[in-house]
């Protein structure tokens, strides 16, 4: 039913006009509506969102799960390989730090190294919150035929040393969304399928206290 | 069609006290510090550049659904497009020594033109620049270059980001001299430029046989010295997105990262503007 949608979806943005892709200025209500077109329709998008919002919180539910100290390790290794499970492949994760004199330095992960060194962390005990919110963008069509968004999640992480708070920061993560065409062996048919891509973690705000 | 927060709770009570606290920036900013580190800072903070195009025209509401007549009403554009600008820029604070009249004149210029001509932005516009404060490594020391990129559309409604232009500094590959013994000689073109073979091999300055005023290309040195293996790219240390789509105008946003409702994505300048991509890039300092 969904490939159906999106077929169509997909043959209509075909067929459009380019007439708008000359505009160099703002555009007006007419504009706007081809503009619109690049993406996919309203009933489309508000289920690809639905199901983006059900993996991010599925993301977010193994990161608690493998950060947590109190969990059983067979509990842990499972939601890291189930967590990688959501990622296309070759995803990274950069996370960028505030440096005292103001500059910004970033580091690069593959999301494989990125979760395992979540899970060993150096502290007794590790709380990972997210906040209630996540925004997610409208879809836009790449020239690959694959269709691409952004979610961007609030994350509250507490590192303790047995009972003392030792570090806590808030960062804000912009996942990449990928929707891909996959097949499906046991159907024998092609769907589309939602993946997490690049993850951009931006900290916000950080505490380093001495136990 | 709007883009859309997917947020689990009713944010009504809060839109309306940050309304308030926006439109009395030191009640505001008393508030604001009790409310440091809530969920309801991210929520109001612009977190994408695409949730800035949408609030700027006004198609969807704090909590990302579709505005509706209801919201449009609480709040118009000419209410919503001040709230999208950085409101601790020296120029717009009265009590500041940096307060510029011009500047605030220039911003309700600004707002009345949209609103009034029903300007919207364009997410795929060309006059969307955004620029990459990017950190690369030249033989292996650290520089920083600006990469310009804008979004183009392919034949099959697809969309991608390309590069326009690169701004550093790459003179130190030409190496100067002033012997002014560098040129291709007059009578040259009689011996069929036998010397142009020795021009060509005088490597490190053969920019001295180009014409006068010859400027090397950034974007093509650029890609040639990253294919090359003699630049390598880091990462982008900061974006800002420089915006000429509107008519007349040019306004710069970029991302402020602080814990106040006035955060995320904002306007931090304004210009009245009439030049096209090149030139715009050209004359960006």
């Amino acid at each position: 039913m969904l490939r159906k949608i999106i077929i169509a979806g997909l043959a209509v943005s075909l067929n459009l006009s380019l007439a708008g892709q000359e505009t160099k200025t703002a555009v007006s209500s007419k504009q706007a509506l081809i503009t619109d077109e690049i993406n996919l329709s309203t009933s489309d998008v508000e289920l690809f969102k639905e199901q983006t919002n059900q993996k991010v919180k599925e993301f977010e539910q193994y990161i608690v799960t493998l950060g947590s100290k109190d969990e059983p390790a067979e509990k842990r290794n499972m939601a890291e390989k189930e967590a990688l499970k959501l990622f296309y492949k070759g995803a990274q994760m950069e996370i960028s730090f505030l440096l005292p004199d103001g500059t910004v330095q970033k580091v690069s992960r593959p999301m494989e190294k990125y979760l395992a060194r979540l899970k060993s962390l150096p502290y007794t005990k590790v709380m990972i919150k997210f906040y209630d919110i996540a925004y997610i963008r409208d879809f836009t069509k790449g020239p690959d035929g694959k269709y691409y968004s952004t979610a961007t999640i609030i994350q509250e992480f507490t590192g303790f040393s047995n009972d003392d708070i030792i570090y806590t920061d808030i960062t804000k993560k912009d996942i990449e969304i990928i929707i891909d065409i996959v097949e499906d062996t046991f159907f024998q048919e092609k769907r589309w399928k939602i993946f997490l891509g690049d993850i951009k973690a931006t900290e916000t705000r950080s505490t380093t206290t001495t136990p | 069609m709007s883009d859309s927060f997917i947020i689990k709770r009713s944010l009504t009570p809060f839109l309306i006290s940050m309304i308030c606290l926006l439109a009395f920036p030191l009640y505001g900013q008393r508030i604001t510090g009790k409310q440091k580190a809530t969920e309801d800072i991210y929520i109001a903070r612009i977190k994408q550049f695409n949730e800035f195009a949408d609030r700027f025209n006004l198609v969807s509401d704090f909590n990302g659904n579709p505005a509706d007549s209801v919201f449009k009403a609480k709040m118009p554009r000419e209410k919503m497009i001040p709230l999208l600008f950085d409101m601790k820029d020296p120029r717009s604070l009265q009590q500041n020594a940096g307060y510029s009249e011009s500047f605030t004149r220039l911003k309700a210029d600004f707002v009345k033109d949209v609103v009034q001509k029903n300007l919207l932005l364009n997410k795929y516009s060309p006059g969307i620049i955004a620029e990459a404060r990017s950190r690369i490594l030249v033989n292996g020391n650290p520089q920083t270059v600006r990469i310009f990129l804008n979004q183009e559309v392919t034949e099959d409604r697809g969309v991608k980001w390309v590069i326009l232009a690169v701004k550093g500094n790459f003179s130190d590959v030409f190496r100067t001299d002033s012997t002014m013994i560098r040129f291709i000689q007059p009578t040259s073109n009689e011996t069929d430029f036998i010397n142009l073979k020795r021009a060509l091999e005088d490597t490190g300055y053969l920019h001295y046989y180009a014409y006068k005023g010859f400027e090397p290309d950034n974007l093509t040195l650029f890609l040639y010295y990253v294919n090359e293996g003699i630049i390598k790219y880091e990462y982008a240390e900061e974006v800002i997105y420089h915006i000429i789509s509107i008519p007349g105008w040019y306004f710069r946003v970029r991302d402020f990262n602080r814990n106040e409702l006035n955060s995320g994505w904002l306007i931090t300048d304004l210009t009245r503007n009439n030049l096209d991509i090149k030139d715009f890039i050209k004359d960006l300092n």
